[in-house]
């Protein structure tokens, strides 16, 4: 592999970065292979999105985010996570609605999809996701039943624990955040 | 003028050439380079070696015209109801999800179960990179914890250990039939097995079996080979949610797992297991068809596991956070705070520690902290006092610094 051109090329420089995510000698450690507890901590890496992406009208950030696409027909809602694309899916395409309902694309085919949405994503374990303000009368009543179905629709922000390094360091009073507290004591 | 100006520009238009010298570095074209996420996506060299294999039972779709037909009676009537049309306009129809959990399973359920599963990890932990299965066997497991709750397992809910104190509630069909022509068999025999990949205290990449019962007859758990006793979830405090993996398999042949026996309760590292190694091993007479999982993280019941029943001390954990990089400490580093900048290098808790007892030097045991000034500043600083200490006396004063942050 190629280095960029202003990576270091200094063997010993580089084993020094290398060594900032190792554990120190001598501690004992054991490593959680689940791939979303990070994630539940609010520890893992969240994308921070590039300089021309749009973040106010797309949820550019996010671990879980859920898109809704209704068709003619038809009304599809996904939790899609940034790194490995759909995770949860309902649609009333899917025979098992289909068998119980009027039309596939009516309000009461929304109210009942999100039920069943809110459903598998309980049942997955999967409570927080981001969503980005959609229109229509339709819609916002399957925001609504979501929300009552218990699933939260908005992602807590990434926990950051740079900042005492930095120069930018901020010099006023110090802010932990609310969700890190709970966290802490927690666990 | 203005003409004259015309014509000079048309004059000098055509000689204008953009000539770009010096860059180097510009790559490819954009039609012909990568764009960034093909470059961003991870390298296959091999697509023969990466693709997955799949382990399970195959998918046995029903046959297209009983099923068409069916279903397109079923939605002609559907259509002609009066009473679900009005339902369905005053939007008050409510569909049963149970009935939806039911038909969900027979037909898109498994993949979206393999969907979920994929993304918590679950096959590349068990079984490797290389090999998945679709659940073809729906599993329903309960947890009981009074006659009124139980607390059920789908696909990585969420159960606390005090939850998941008592053996659960395993049902599942068990008439098993490879084809749809096919009649189903009667008499078949199963393997469940109960194991967390992520809390292994002692050896890396290592599972411990929570619950292991084979040679189940046909439903009934009770009258299986108990292998490995039944122990309740025990993630250590500070590491988070751990996965609890029920994968069940179908047996051709009875099995003899007398050597994988626990007998001492006490000893964790008896519990230690590998579902690769297992299936490795038993390949040719087992094949997994059934999967379910949820999380737990710590809570109060898991300590008193470790200090009555495994009699160990209680391991705490704590998040190991990437340090921040460090370039090599100067001697007389130029243009820095110098404070600042022997505090970089300096151990933080011992930081922490002096600001803190110099905040507390200052603290009466009695009657708390100085009392603070109306207008800080506007007292006066000695005038022997260099800058940076007036610079950290004025913060201090304000309620602001390192000084006021040490806790």
């Amino acid at each position: 592999m190629t280095l960029p051109r202003r990576f270091p090329h200094n063997k010993q420089i580089i084993k020094r970065i290398q060594n900032t995510v190792k554990p120190e000698e001598g501690t004992k450690f054991i490593s959680n292979r689940n791939p979303r507890n990070l994630e539940f901590l609010r520890i893992a890496e969240k994308p921070k999105g590039y300089f021309l992406d749009t973040p106010f009208s797309k949820p550019a950030y996010f671990w879980h985010k859920l898109v809704v696409t209704p068709s003619a027909k038809y009304v599809t809602a996904e939790l899609v996570h940034h790194q490995n694309g759909v995770v949860i899916e309902a649609s009333t395409k899917e025979w098992a609605l289909k068998k119980q309902l009027f039309k596939t694309s009516d309000t009461s085919a929304y109210i009942n999809l999100a039920r069943v949405f809110a459903n598998r994503c309980l049942e997955c374990g999967i409570t927080e996701m981001s969503t980005k303000p959609l229109e229509g009368p339709k819609v916002e009543r399957f925001m609504s039943i979501l929300r009552d179905n218990g699933l939260i629709l908005t992602e807590p922000p990434q926990i950051d624990t740079w900042s005492d390094l930095t120069i930018n360091r901020y010099q006023g009073k110090r802010i932990v955040p609310n969700d890190w507290k709970e966290i802490v004591e927690e666990h | 003028m203005s003409y004259r100006s015309m014509t000079l520009l048309r004059f000098c238009s055509p000689i204008v050439i953009q000539a770009r010298h010096g860059h180097r570095m510009r790559g490819k074209a954009p039609d012909i380079a990568k764009s960034l996420k093909e470059r961003l996506a991870p390298v296959i060299l091999d697509e023969e070696v990466a693709k997955r294999n799949d382990i399970g039972f195959p998918y046995q779709k029903p046959p297209r015209s009983a099923e068409f037909n069916k279903r397109f009676d079923h939605l002609k009537k559907q259509r002609s109801d009066s009473s679900l049309e009005k339902a369905a306009r005053t939007t008050k129809l409510q569909i049963n999800l149970d009935d939806v959990k039911v038909d969900w399973f027979k037909t898109a359920g498994p993949f979206h179960i393999r969907k979920i599963a994929e993304h918590y990890g679950v096959y590349d932990d068990l079984f490797g990179k290389y090999a998945y299965f679709v659940p073809r066997v729906f599993l329903d497991i309960k947890f009981p914890l009074n006659e009124d709750t139980v607390y059920p397992v789908y696909n990585g809910n969420k159960v606390h250990p005090l939850q998941a104190k008592s053996v659960p509630e395993v049902s599942f069909e068990h008439k098993f039939a490879l084809s749809y022509s096919q009649k189903p068999e009667e008499n078949t025999l199963w393997t469940l097995i109960l194991t967390n990949p992520d809390g292994h205290l002692t050896k890396e990449n290592s599972e411990y079996v929570h619950w292991m019962v084979s040679n189940i007859p046909n439903n009934d758990i009770s009258k299986g080979d108990q292998i490995v006793p039944y122990l309740q979830p025990i993630p250590p405090k500070g590491t988070g949610y751990h996965r609890y993996i029920f994968v069940l398999y179908k047996q051709d042949k009875k099995l003899d797992l007398s050597s994988m026996k626990v007998t001492d309760l006490k000893d964790l590292e008896k519990r230690t297991f590998s579902t690769f190694d297992f299936y490795k091993n038993h390949e040719d007479s087992i094949t997994p068809s059934g999967l379910a999982f949820f999380q737990s993280k710590w809570d109060e019941s898991v300590r008193d596991v470790f200090h009555k029943e495994l009699n160990m001390k209680q391991p705490i954990f704590e998040y190991d956070f990437p340090k921040a990089y460090l370039n090599y400490q100067k001697q007389f580093p130029l243009k820095q705070p110098f404070n600042l900048y022997l505090d970089r290098y300096a151990d933080p808790k011992d930081v922490n520690k002096r600001y803190l007892e110099e905040r507390l030097a200052k603290t009466h045991p009695f009657e708390g902290p100085e009392k603070k000034l109306q207008f800080p500043n506007a007292h006066e600083l000695k005038k022997n006092i260099p800058s940076w200490k007036k610079t950290e006396i004025r913060k201090e004063r304000l309620g602001r610094g390192r000084i006021n942050d040490a806790v």
